[in-house]
């Protein structure tokens, strides 16, 4: 539109100039103001209360949790699945998108792949906090020892420990490599301990044609190696359930069915984080609506998969013809879990169908709102495959129904306060958009004046 | 062994360092313990090695014969004593929680006074017996009464001997449940005082009229153990047995037929049966019979039908089926135990007697005569003679008036009128917390004493280890009173050399004429080591012939129980687990789900489906319940097996002392039974009752979860006349879900891959492979294999709160389901339910640390030490057999602490005690299995078949249970499981279980 | 010095001894030569393993005086537990045998002797602090290691003849016990051990 040079043709037309980029992010760097350090307050007290409620479970056992027989997993390994599972969007958006060179990603995939780094640290301590004796759950890592004892390799429980880990350490990775250029970039805007900081973990990036040929390659083959983590770490989380003999849990259909879901709830909490955040740090500029629209038919996506699932499982209980499979089924939907079971179907199945209207995929509010129930049907159907599953079992005489005890809600709680610190903690400290990479998507001004 | 109470002097030092026992803690090889040595030595234990005791269980009155098994001066576990002629080496639920009656934290420590201000203080024996000696000084001999429970040998004969030297004849012998109808109606047909022995196992047609045989009435083990010789399916065959009772009680869930006759009408449907039996001339009934024909003439089938509710073609079919005979009638139970049931027993004898059974299944003279010459009257006495201030000094053993008779009666009053009352008792139950002083007697294990369940049966009990306590034998101490009061007493037990009268002494004095009665002409020496030895001795006295007396058609004239209108009966039965109350201070009974209800910790009121509807009240509710003589404020608990005018109650908790594990758990029925002694000098155990909401409502503390099984095959069973068929896999048309026709291709399929993995992947057994088989047809669902495992394993006692959260510790479990209902008659099943020890188990593999994990003898092991806690195994375990320690149940302080000392001595110290946080489960006794190894290897011999005795197995009064090895073809347990009556819960699993469940045959009449 | 040499004799008499054992199939404690007189030894930190009630002497009873294991722990070939000695045991050779020798840190056996002496008239069974313990969920069966494996106590209590004070020879971890049940090929069953 332009017609005549103007020093920042760019801002005319809502493109941020590559200086409004660095000052705008960089700008989310600077000392936090009150509202933040209240909300760290409150984080910091939920978690010293899941603490608390952990430190009491492991001196009287774990009896203290609400566990009743035959309900053996409950609350601990739901939200172990449920954290697993979100943290699988970060890696599909900043990794597959990548791949396939998708643009919209950029504005958003910082905060998705922050959050699956967190989220695997929070999933990760929930098979611990869940194990009986947590003081040996070092027992769980084949290490040499005296005894000669090995792990079982047969155990889809050990496949966890290996799934977790390296899904960890590639996020981990792959988040820091992404950050390195940034760091750079905010290194010179900021002063005091910051820069500290930043000059260590800048690993002294100067941004040399070398290190830039360097960084490309080593984020592609990072972005290369994540990509079948996507896919591979929730199979082998579905699998725990999956190999067992437990109604409602053999099921094939689980490793596709587990991995659309974590996506689905992945991509549900980046829209929970991107919402707040935006606001807060001003970031309308760079974390525009057509970003959201695009989560938004993710989620729409990912969210039919889902509901695709439950229908196959229905179907599946039917068709196959036992028994025991049929009425594991009719209890999920009918038995003394119904209000689980239906409040998943509804906000994971019926709600996201809002999604088909764009009136809605671009109306921020009713996609926060959307995503919290998402949320929280996603977090409720890995409660009701667990729990309602093992309340009715093979054996009559030993179906018992299970209530989570103020241990269990309170680790819960904790388990978020962690995560949230985490975040929080990043968000003030890193820049939670990429610089590098949203300068790279906005069009040289050069262009424009050529045009004209 | 024969002065082994000195020589076991200081087993004790060495009991206390091993009580504190093996906590799964502490896994360091450092830690400081202490050893402590013997000062002596003792010939006949050895560290390590357990030590076998025979002796005589004093629970109920049956007279059990026990081996008493000693570790380190420590009795830890009761097994049967073989040769015992009463129980043949089997226990019941109750005899195996015997020493946790022994190891009670609760139990007296020692002599007790009542101070001024009404509480006991400690003090010691010498002034105790002193103040028996004042006591008793002055006070005209028949002013001294002495109450008993049932007590018949050389103690019962110490008392009446004292008594008399004191110039007192007032011996009461008392106890809850006497069988005063049965005795009466006895007198009055036959002229004999006494009860009849049931030749159950000569009959193959049995007909209970509420006779509860399985449970509490005379002998359980016995008729448990004759029953199944008589109903079992052995070879084809099998008796038929049919229960009339308006309750479907334990026996009556093992009955071919269950008649729910209207409470009270047993009597009418029985002499109907006899009328019939007359009338059609349908077996030799003696000629003198035909003095009944007047008094049978009004009972008709019809009319019986009318009082009964019945189906009068039921009852001639019944009648015809009995006369068919060999069969026998049992009067018994609450049958016997409501205002008219002199004549129900009668009834029912007149029905042996014109079937022709007396003499030939219903046998007197052999002396079956348990509960003793006792009856409620002789306690009605006593009060009465307190009230009237006839009684100046009483003493009490064995017998709790105060709580387990009729509340109305008011004991507790009428012993505030009595100058000095001394208890013998062992707890501070309530009638001692009423006395003066305690002298608490001696254990049933710590004693030397005798026992006389029946004429010519002598048994023996010797003490197995030091006291726990600073108790007495109540025998010496009477000894030692006569000492202190000098005089006749004096004379008669402490004579020349005052030390040398003990009651020991007494004891083979007395042992001396059973020796010349039983006509042994050995050294007394060697026929007393022998005696010991085998727990006694007994010779099988003659069969006596009876005649009717004149006039015996009279006591059938009857005057029918009938509850006012809008009045609900009560039938205040006695509970399997805790009896009249005496077991309620055991933890193990409290915890043991009942047979029938599967509740625990307390007690409850039992209505009827439709009846709770219609009252609006649902399980859980709090009602009171309210008779003309009281009211008791219990939890509901629905059960189908109930006619629907009557409720049900169990006797026996409701305590308001008597310690922790009793007291104030539940309501004590006896607060609703009239106090008025019936016609039979007995307690009526129905009341007329009103029930009444009280909006309240708690989560039942019960074990049992669903109680159908969804048609999956768990307690199979066919009739008769399909298992003559050879048709073994009837039920399955009968029960199995209707598997649709396009899922049968895959099936099979499936079947044959299952065919495939028979020796499944790593687990081909060529030795050893152990495994179980169980047979539903003989099992009653009695539960004492459920505490025998309490008792061997070590399993901790969780309380009432963890079991409303299921986490309760039974390795074995008896799973009860109901089949038909409704319409169709109400049918129960059991399945001990124990870890199968799969041969393709799906608990091994999802192990991370391989702590459970599979044994080169094909057990599912399970390393306690080694277990993190993720309890997938438990997830993915089929039969729901694996249970988890949610706490600490054996660390001292902790919340759920299972081992008050001294209670902690019972813990078997060849099995690991789990800590928190563990999976724990049935790995078939295995510390048995190595031990019997061990000492194989020794010897240098093989292993044989039957070397190896599981606890469960031990135990079962029916042998249901066999053990051993299947992969040698000759074992007892592979030639049972290939019977083709055997199958495997959950099949389709392809789980390979190890223990084969042969499926129950009913003899039920084809419709 | 001089100790060192004896100790290597004795280490190659032990080793000859433990042969001698196997065959004969039964342990016994291995005599040194019999001349050995186990030397003079005072009861201090300097000693390795825990102090006892009582400065018992190993050394001398099963080193000198050759006394028999078993004579002793008499159960260790039929039962789980060898078992120690009951004080009357005791008292069977020191009602006579008092003790005697010099007297180092003012005491000396005679004292020690006179310990046990009161203990035994007294009733006060001696809480002697054990030194070879396993955790509660190890189930050790000494006569199967004694009679069918043939083992001599020193194999796993080492050279205790000549111990002035017991202390623990081997680690009694579980590594150490598996290692020995591989070598000679005996049953690894975790449930052989852990019930």
């Amino acid at each position: 539109m332009a017609t005549t040079a103007h020093p920042e043709p760019a801002t005319q037309q809502g493109q941020p100039s590559y200086h409004d980029v660095t000052r705008d992010i960089a700008a989310t760097l600077g000392n936090p103001g009150r509202g933040y350090f209240i909300l760290m307050a409150f984080v910091l007290t939920v978690l010293a209360a899941g603490i608390i409620a952990l430190l009491v479970q492991i001196r009287y056992g774990l009896g203290e949790a609400g566990y009743e027989p035959p309900v053996m997993w409950g609350v601990y390994i739901t939200s172990f699945v449920f954290w697993v599972g979100i943290a699988h969007s970060g890696t599909l958006i900043s990794a597959i998108l990548y791949l396939f060179r998708s643009a919209w990603r950029t504005a958003v995939y910082r905060t998705a792949e922050a959050m699956t780094v967190f989220a695997v640290m929070t999933a990760g301590l929930f098979p611990l906090i869940h194990i009986g004796r947590i003081w040996y759950f070092y027992w769980l890592i084949p290490y040499p020892n005296q005894r000669g004892l090995w792990v079982n390799f047969k155990s889809p429980l050990l496949w966890d420990v290996f799934a977790v880990s390296t899904y960890f350490t590639v996020s981990a990775t792959f988040l820091f490599v992404g950050l390195v250029p940034d760091i750079a970039a905010v290194r010179d805007h900021v002063t005091g301990w910051r820069k500290k900081l930043y000059r260590i973990t800048g690993l002294g990036w100067r941004g040399t044609d070398q290190q830039w040929r360097h960084f490309g390659k080593a984020y592609l083959y990072l972005a290369a190696l994540a990509t079948p983590l996507v896919l591979s770490v929730h199979s082998v989380v579905s699998w725990d359930f999956a190999m067992s003999i437990v109604p409602g849990w053999h099921e094939t259909i689980f490793a596709p069915y587990f991995v659309a879901g974590a996506i689905y709830s992945g991509v549900a909490m980046v829209v929970t984080l991107l919402v707040p955040m935006r606001k807060a740090f001003k970031l309308e500029r760079y974390i525009r609506l057509e970003h959201f629209d695009n989560l938004a038919k993710l989620m729409l996506l990912t969210g039919m998969i889902v509901g695709y699932s439950y229908v196959v499982e229905w179907f599946m209980a039917w068709y196959s013809g036992n028994a025991v499979e049929r009425a594991s089924a009719f209890y999920r939907q009918f038995g003394s879990y119904w209000w689980g079971a239906w409040t998943m179907n509804i906000c994971n199945c019926l709600l996201p169908l809002f999604l088909w209207f764009k009136k809605v995929r671009n109306s921020i509010p009713a996609l926060f709102v959307l995503s919290l129930f998402v949320n929280l049907g996603m977090w409720m159907e890995r409660f009701i495959i667990i729990v309602s599953s093992l309340a009715h079992e093979y054996e009559p005489y030993w179906m018992h129904h299970y209530t989570p005890s103020w241990v269990d809600w309170t680790i819960l709680a904790g388990s978020f306060a962690w995560f949230f610190m985490w975040f929080l903690l990043f968000a003030k400290n890193f820049p939670t958009v990429s610089i590098v990479e949203v300068k790279e998507i906005i069009p040289f001004p050069r262009k424009e004046r050529a045009r004209a | 062994m024969s002065d082994g109470m000195n020589r076991r002097k200081f087993l004790k030092v060495l009991g206390v360092t091993g009580g504190g026992a093996a906590a799964l803690a502490g896994c360091s090889t450092d830690h400081v313990e202490k050893l402590i040595p013997y000062l002596v030595p003792v010939e006949d234990q050895i560290p390590g090695i357990a030590t076998y005791y025979a002796s005589t269980c004093r629970e109920c009155a049956a007279g059990c014969g026990v081996h008493v098994k000693v570790r380190e001066g420590r009795a830890i576990k009761l097994e049967g004593n073989p040769d015992n002629p009463i129980n043949q080496g089997r226990l019941c639920t109750r005899a195996q929680t015997a020493l946790q009656g022994t190891y009670n934290p609760d139990r007296m420590q020692g002599p007790m006074a009542k101070g001024a201000d009404g509480t006991f203080k400690p003090i010691s024996w010498d002034d105790a017996i002193a103040k028996v000696a004042t006591a008793l000084d002055g006070v005209s001999g028949d002013k001294v009464w002495f109450l008993t429970g049932n007590e018949r040998g050389s103690f019962a004969e110490l008392v009446d001997e004292w008594l008399r030297a004191l110039g007192s004849s007032h011996h009461v012998t008392w106890e809850a449940f006497s069988y005063e109808a049965a005795r009466y109606a006895n007198r009055a047909l036959f002229g004999l005082d006494a009860l009849p022995t049931y030749a159950m196992d000569q009959a193959k047609y049995v007909l209970s009229f509420g006779a509860d045989f399985l449970e509490t009435w005379h002998s359980p083990i016995e008729y448990a153990r004759e029953f199944t010789a008589s109903h079992a399916f052995q070879n084809g065959k099998m008796g038929r047995f049919v229960h009339v009772e308006p309750r479907m009680s334990l026996t009556g869930m093992n009955a071919d037929e269950w008649l729910p006759a209207a409470a009270g009408s047993e009597g009418a449907v029985a002499l109907a049966m006899a009328n019939v039996i007359m009338g059609e001339k349908l077996s030799a009934t003696p000629a003198d019979a035909r003095r009944f024909e007047d008094a049978l003439k009004e009972y008709t089938p019809e009319a019986a039908a009318a009082r009964s509710g019945l189906d009068a073609d039921t009852i001639r079919r019944v009648a015809r089926e009995f006369a068919a005979g060999p069969s026998v009638a049992l009067p018994g139970g609450v049958g016997t135990q409501h205002p008219d049931a002199h004549a129900t027993a009668a009834a029912v004898m007149v029905l042996n007697y014109v079937a022709g059974n007396i003499g030939k299944t219903v046998v007197f003279g052999a002396g079956a005569t348990p509960a003793g010459g006792s009856a409620y009257t002789d306690l009605v006495n006593l009060v009465e003679a307190m009230n009237a201030g006839r009684v100046q000094v009483l003493f009490v053993h064995g017998a709790n008036p105060v709580f387990a008779a009729p509340q109305a009666l008011k004991v507790a009053d009428a012993l505030g009128k009595v100058k000095f009352k001394v208890s013998f008792a062992r707890f501070m139950d309530e009638t001692a917390a009423d006395c003066d002083l305690i002298l608490p007697d001696h254990d049933p294990y710590e004693q030397w004493n005798d026992f006389e369940p029946r004429d010519g049966v002598h048994l023996l009990q010797q003490p197995v280890m030091q006291p726990v306590f600073t108790t007495r034998q109540t025998g010496d101490v009477l000894i030692d009173v006569a000492r202190e009061v000098g005089g006749t007493l004096q004379k008669q037990f402490a004579p020349a050399s005052p030390d040398a009268a003990t009651y020991k002494d007494y004891l083979q004095g007395r042992w001396k004429t059973i020796q010349r009665t039983v006509g042994n002409h050995d050294p007394f020496d060697t026929f007393w080591r022998n005696a010991l030895k085998q727990g006694g001795v007994w010779s099988t006295p003659r069969a006596q012939p009876v005649r009717l007396v004149s006039g015996a058609a009279q006591v059938l004239a009857t005057a029918p129980w009938a509850p006012p209108k809008g009045k609900l009966t009560l039938i205040a039965y006695p509970s399997s687990t805790v009896y009249d109350g005496r077991g309620a201070n055991r933890p193990w009974l409290q915890e043991m789900p009942d047979p029938v209800t599967k509740m625990t910790w307390g007690s409850w009121v039992e209505i009827h489906p439709e009846t709770a509807e219609h009252l609006g009240i649902a399980e859980g509710d709090i009602v009171d319940i309210t008779s003309e003589i009281g009211t008791v404020r219990v939890q509901v608990y629905v059960y189908p097996g109930l006619r629907p005018d009557v409720v049900a109650m169990p006797t026996g908790q409701g305590h308001t002392a008597y310690g922790r594990y009793a007291k104030d758990r539940g309501a004590n029925v006896f607060a609703l039974l009239d106090a008025k002694a019936t016609v039979f000098g007995g307690v009526s155990h129905y009341a007329a009752v009103t029930l009444e909401g009280t909006g309240d409502h708690v989560r039942l503390a019960k074990a049992e979860g669903g109680t159908r099984q969804l048609d999956r095959g768990i307690a199979q069973a066919i009739t008769l006349a399909a298992a003559t068929k050879g048709d073994y896999r009837a039920w399955e048309a009968q029960e199995a879900a209707p598997i649709p026709e396009r899922v049968k291709a895959q099936q099979e399929s499936w079947q044959e891959h299952v065919d495939r993995g028979k020796d499944y992947g790593p687990y081909k057994l060529e030795t050893t492979r152990w495994g179980m088989s169980i047979d539903l047809s003989k099992c009653t669902g009695c539960s004492a294999c459920v505490t025998a495992c309490f008792a061997e394993n070590n399993l901790p006692v969780v309380g009432p709160d963890l079991v409303r959260q299921h986490r309760q510790m039974h390795w074995m479990r008896i799973e009860r389901y109901f089949e038909g209902g409704g319409d169709k008659p109400l049918e129960a099943r059991f399945v001990p339910m124990l870890c199968q020890q799969c041969g393709n188990a799906p608990c091994e593999p999802v192990c991370p640390v391989f702590a459970a994990y599979h044994t080169p003898d094909g057990l599912n092991g399970q390393v306690y030490n080694r277990c993190v806690g993720t309890r997938y195994c438990s997830n993915n375990c089929p039969y729901k057999v694996r249970y988890f320690n949610w706490f600490d149940y054996s660390k001292k302080g902790d919340p759920y602490f299972a081992w008050p000392e001294p209670m902690n001595w019972l813990l078997n110290p060849d099995v690991t005690v789990r800590g928190k946080g563990v999976m724990e489960k049935c790995t078939f006794c295995i510390q048995r299995i190595r031990g019997a190894q061990h000492e194989a290897k020794l010897k240098g011999v093989p292993l044989k078949d039957g070397d190896i005795l599981t606890a469960c197995q031990q135990t079962c009064p029916t042998e249901a249970i066999v053990f051993g090895n299947l992969t040698d073809p000759g074992s007892r347990v592979s030639l049972l499981s290939e019977q083709r009556r055997g199958y495997k819960v959950l099949e389709g699993l392809n789980t390979k279980p190890a223990v084969t469940y042969l499926e129950k045959v009913r003899n039920v009449v084809e419709a | 010095m001089s100790r060192a040499i004896g100790g290597a004799a004795l280490a190659v008499m032990v080793a000859t001894g433990a042969l001698a054992a196997q065959q004969q199939q039964t342990s016994s404690a291995i005599p040194p030569d019999s001349n050995w007189t186990a030397p003079t030894s005072i009861d201090t930190a300097a000693l390795k393993g825990p102090v006892q009630p009582i400065f018992f002497r190993h050394d001398i009873h099963a080193g000198q005086y050759q006394i028999d294991c078993k004579y002793c722990h008499s159960y260790a070939e039929i039962s789980m537990q060898p078992g120690i000695p009951s004080l009357k045991a005791c008292m069977g050779c020191h009602l006579i045998v008092s003790g005697s020798g010099p007297l180092v840190s003012d005491s000396n056996n005679a004292h020690e002797i006179q310990k046990l002496r009161d203990a035994y008239n007294n009733n006060k069974p001696i809480e002697w602090v054990q030194v070879h313990t396993l955790p509660p969920f190890v189930h050790f069966p000494h006569m199967r290691h004694v009679v069918n494996a043939g083992l001599i106590c020193q194999e796993c209590h080492g050279q205790i003849q000549t111990m002035p004070r017991v202390y623990k020879y081997s680690s009694l971890k579980m590594g150490w016990c598996v290692s020995c049940h591989e070598q000679r090929k005996v049953t690894t069953d975790c449930t052989a051990c852990h019930y």
